[in-house]
């Protein structure tokens, strides 16, 4: 298990630099970058939220900046985030509650069935090396990890939503639907998710796909697959059992890395459905320069993010018996 | 001449040393890289020549609100009255700019990071690379809209440097692990040795090996890059009145470009991202591909295994015998396994290597036969050639291989897996990669029994115990992974999944090369008793020949593809008559023997590439003749059983037959 304390470990440190670059950032900014925001908001900002403001990024030069920052780190262990601007007094928790259920499902579930997906279709193009459609998907894999997530948004809104009436512009849920959970909150709620997933799963299927293939090939010219191959072991328990549980590890190793660059593109899906998760907000606060809210979003997108790499890790070690037993991977 | 100068220094990544040169040989090998350098080359032609393409200023507002396509302005106008067309056309150069910058200034950092962390190693290491796993791990683009929002007053400068701090870490983590691998290559440590400094090795020996590494990582982050920026800009984030392909989606969406029926304004600069990204994402492949061969090569190994058109059996056995002394000998109907006439190789990039030329053999019921000579001789591919095993870019060219009457090259793939493991197995030269690290010993005992019918759990259970027993490990280590096996152990079970099925001739490839003396003396004569008990025949193939007088009854010596001398074994060992043999017979010095008065054979075989005229030996041999470089010696029989290929031991019509030929070359020259 020392494999998982390692990971552990990796996560508490990964997560510990997110919160103190999100304290030291708006401090290294050259020049006056809070006074001129403060200048921004001059006339429509209340006095005790430019009072907030200040106290959040060190104006108010009640200590030294270390002293400063041991405390918001102790604010940050009991989920204080600090308070919206746009919002006041609003806590950044309170949004951020309100709307991570939306963005952890949407994001969750595609990237589960885009890496399933993506992955089905690299194997098959590594296992049907020279057939014309599984040579011809790596470089439709490499197109479709080309684009950018919020175009691909755009244009499904454009023909599924303006041109043909199929599914909604946007939002996550009818009007007035009532009660959560309900029949008719679930039609509601998945006839909104369509477009958004779909523009999400697209994309993230190009990489998924070259990264698999990529991973098969190799696998495929390991020894021990030729050695299979020897063993006249039929087709099917190959590609099973030697080719699919090898070449798998990799792709789950890499898992981390790939969902930050997923979600990075997702948020931006977001903004184009206005679906109120906290890509959606993340835009808002960029507009109105809300900075309290920007950073808390990006903390607890970071945190899901490591989070969700951590199960990864925890299910790494059932399909890699290297780790389980105490080799290093 | 320094050491470090005369060690061979291999390129990696062989992709010619002058850029163009480079761009050249990417563009042959690939088509996937052409692509990508095809449509880089037409955007950044865009780019340049814009203004002969439109005569507006882009960020003019001249012309009327949202115009639809018109032939003045073939992509309308925003909402504000610019020309859509000249938005695009400038747009691109900076976008371009923007991917090829982030791209630089990442991969610069990236090498930089991983390189030193590789060289210097230790805590140094250590702790970059914990930097490196932080960064990773950190989703980049929440953190850029966070840190691009703050710095909204310093310009484009400051975003294309926080790009780059966000998207190094993938360089580094994959050009460390390149550096490591080959700061323990020779070379360095030649280099090293020799006193060359940090600097000098880094940049005169790693870089340069390096190279396709580096390249690939510029455009997987310059791709990065254009997607970053074009996402921030989306938003709003950076300056957007600066045209760009990302400032204008950011302009299309705030005046709702698609709700007015506007889709080409949305269109023409999201496709332009995505086929400039395209193009990125292509040459990375592409250029990783060819940096990393495993993976290039692997992909063709499908091929051979299909490919079995291609094994021109009989007919072509007669297409190689253009020597007019040369007979076409049929298969021995009483021999196990009859090679005849086997030449196999690899198609290469250079042309075609044969490293199997020409070959007939036959091993009989039950017994041992070995196949000695020098690494790279051609010994593993003729052991894959006649059992069908070769992979692409190996390639059976012509010839039979007869096991039990029937040919293994011209069986049909279903019933070629039938008669493999049961009919004849095979033991890999490089057995400690020869298990799946993922499924424990047991099951890949049973697979091999399971896939020729043996289903019953408590006969698998039986036979697997027994199996473990004959060569001598624990049954308890039936249950664990291979990883936990230490390398005589892991050759052990091999072998035993080779016994599984009690098959009638089992090839072993240089079973126990890898491990220590002893541990290889318990195995060998484990084999061996195994197979007096069962009466089996095996085909042993080792570089070390007084290993096999010991074991074998009959020995075939291989040089430079060819079998040159074939006798049975206590007559080998007495008076081996092919020079070669007596050179490999002092090279290695009887088993148990003082292994230190090993000496080697000067020179080196010839390249298999080549097609020799003469006899393949010549040029290394004491007793070198005339006769020797300008016609090959034939295979032929000296007495029962003993064959050589030796002008010295060639009969009185050999030598007759060969005469005007070789005088008429004497006479010429
Ligand atoms: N995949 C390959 N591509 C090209 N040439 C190869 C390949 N594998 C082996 N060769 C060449 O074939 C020759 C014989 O190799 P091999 O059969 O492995 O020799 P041995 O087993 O006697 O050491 C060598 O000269 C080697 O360079
Ligand atoms: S044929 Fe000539 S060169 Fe070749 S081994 Fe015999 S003597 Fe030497
Ligand atoms: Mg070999």
């Amino acid at each position: 298990m020392l494999y998982l304390l390692r990971k552990f470990a990796l996560l508490l440190l990964t997560l510990f630099v997110a919160a103190t670059i999100n304290f030291f950032l708006p401090r290294l900014i050259p020049g006056d970058a809070v006074g001129a925001m403060m200048a921004k908001y001059q006339g429509n900002l209340s006095p005790q939220a430019a009072d907030a403001l200040r106290l959040a990024y060190g104006l108010g030069n009640e200590g030294s900046a270390f002293q400063e920052y041991l405390k918001y780190l102790v604010k940050l262990l009991h989920g204080d985030f600090g308070r919206s601007i746009t919002q006041f007094p609003t806590p950044a928790a309170d949004v951020i509650a309100a709307a991570a259920p939306w963005t952890i499902g949407l994001i969750g579930v595609c990237t589960l069935i885009s890496f399933l997906i993506g992955s089905a279709l690299g194997l098959y193009s590594a296992w049907k090396g020279n057939q014309r459609f599984a040579s011809a998907l790596p470089a439709i894999g490499l197109f479709l990890g080309a684009l950018p997530y919020f175009w691909v948004g755009s244009l499904l809104v454009y023909v599924f939503s303006l041109w043909h009436n199929v599914f909604p512009l946007g939002g996550n849920l009818d009007p007035f639907i009532g009660d959560s959970f309900t029949p008719k909150w679930w039609s509601s709620m998945l006839r909104h998710a369509v477009l958004p997933a779909c523009s999400i799963i697209i994309t993230a299927v190009g990489g998924w796909l070259v990264t698999m293939r990529n991973n098969a090939v190799s696998v495929m010219g390991e020894d021990y697959l030729a050695f299979a191959r020897a063993k006249g072991l039929s087709e099917r328990r190959i590609l099973s059992r030697y080719v699919l549980r090898n070449a798998m590890l990799p792709s789950l190793t890499g898992f981390g890395i790939a969902l930050g660059f997923v979600v990075g593109g997702s948020i931006l899906v977001e903004q184009v459905y206005s679906y109120p998760g906290l890509g959606y907000y993340l835009f808002s606060a960029v507009t109105s320069k809300d900075f309290p809210l920007m950073q808390a979003i990006f903390l607890i997108i970071s945190a899901a993010v490591l989070i969700a790499n951590f199960l990864v890790d925890i299910l790494y070690t059932f399909l890699d018996p290297r780790v389980r037993t105490g080799l290093g991977a | 001449m320094s050491a470090a100068a005369s060690a061979p220094r291999p390129r990696l990544a062989a992709l010619g040393r002058r850029p163009l040169d480079a761009l050249g040989s990417l563009m042959r090998r690939s088509p996937k890289a052409a692509a990508g350098i095809v449509i880089l080359l037409v955007l950044s032609l865009m780019a340049i020549s814009a203004p002969l393409w439109t005569s507006y200023d882009p960020t003019s507002l001249a012309f009327k609100s949202m115009l639809t396509p018109s032939r003045l302005h073939p992509l309308g106008t925003t909402f504000v009255g610019q020309d859509i067309l000249s938005q695009l056309l400038y747009g691109a150069r900076f976008t371009m700019l923007i991917g090829l910058l982030t791209g630089l200034i990442a991969t610069l950092i990236g090498t930089a990071v991983g390189i030193s962390a590789a060289y210097f190693g230790g805590r140094f290491d250590e702790i970059v690379n914990g930097i490196i796993n932080v960064v990773l791990v950190l989703p980049g683009f929440p953190l850029l809209i966070v840190a691009a929002a703050l710095l909204e007053n310093a310009g484009d400068w400051a975003i294309i440097i926080v790009i780059s701090l966000t998207g190094w870490a993938w360089g580094a983590r994959v050009l460390r692990a390149q550096a490591m691998t080959l700061r323990r290559r020779d070379f360095i440590d030649a280099a090293v040795s020799t006193g060359e400094g940090p600097g000098r090795i880094i940049f005169r020996e790693m870089l340069p090996n390096l190279s396709g590494i580096i390249a690939a990582n510029f455009f997987g982050t310059a791709l990065y890059g254009v997607l970053s920026e074009s996402g921030l800009k989306f938003i709003g984030v950076g300056d957007v009145t600066q045209p760009s392909w990302g400032s204008m989606l950011y302009w299309a969406a705030g005046h709702t470009a698609l709700l007015k029926g506007a889709w080409w304004w949305v269109m023409a600069p999201g496709l332009c991202i995505a086929l400039l990204g395209t193009s990125f994402a292509l040459l990375n492949f592409a250029i990783d591909e060819i940096a990393n061969p495993k993976a290039a090569n692997a992909g063709r190994l499908r091929a051979a295994r299909r490919g079995k058109g291609r094994v021109l059996a009989s007919q072509s056995a007669a297409q190689t015998l253009t020597r007019p002394n040369m007979k076409i000998q049929p298969p021995n109907p009483a021999a196990l396994l009859s090679v005849r006439h086997l030449t196999a190789g690899y198609q290469t990039p250079q042309g075609p290597v044969r490293a199997v030329r020409n070959v007939s053999l036959d091993v009989m019921p039950g017994e041992f036969l070995g196949l000695a000579g020098e690494s790279g001789c051609g010994k593993s591919t003729l052991a894959f050639a006649a059992t069908r095993l070769l992979a692409e870019p190996g390639e059976v060219f012509s010839g039979q291989s007869v096991l039990e009457g029937v040919d293994l090259l011209t069986l049909s793939e279903s019933e070629l897996r039938r008669r493999r493991w049961k009919d004849y197995s095979m033991v890999f030269q490089a057995s400690m990669n020869v298990l799946n690290p993922v499924l424990r010993v047991r099951e890949q005992l049973y697979d091999a029994m399971q896939a020729h019918g043996v289903t019953d759990k408590a006969k698998l259970d039986a036979r697997a115990r027994e199996l473990f027993g004959l060569v001598g490990i624990r049954e308890s280590y039936l249950d664990v992974y291979p990883h936990q096996l230490s390398g005589g152990m892991k050759q052990r079970v091999v072998i035993a999944i080779a016994l599984a099925l009690e098959p009638k001739l089992v090839v072993l490839d240089e079973p126990t090369t890898a491990l220590d003396v002893v541990v290889q003396r318990q195995i060998l004569e484990e084999i061996q008793a195994v197979r007096r008990r069962l009466g089996i025949g095996i085909v042993m193939i080792t570089h070390d020949l007084s290993l096999l007088t010991e074991m074998s009854d009959r020995i075939a010596i291989m040089y430079a593809g060819e079998i040159v001398e074939e006798a049975p074994s206590s007559v080998l060992q007495s008076a081996p008559l092919h020079p070669y043999t007596r050179r490999l017979m002092t090279a290695f010095p009887p088993l148990g023997g003082e292994r230190t008065r090993r000496e080697g054979i000067p020179g080196r075989p010839p390249s298999l590439a080549l097609d020799l005229t003469g006899c393949p030996f010549a040029e290394r041999c004491d007793s070198v003749m005339p006769i020797c470089s300008l016609q090959k010696p034939v295979l032929s029989d000296l007495s029962p059983g003993h064959r050589v290929a030796c002008f010295l031991h060639a009969s009185p019509e050999q030598l007759t037959l060969a005469k005007p030929e070789v005088n008429h070359v004497l006479a010429s020259d």
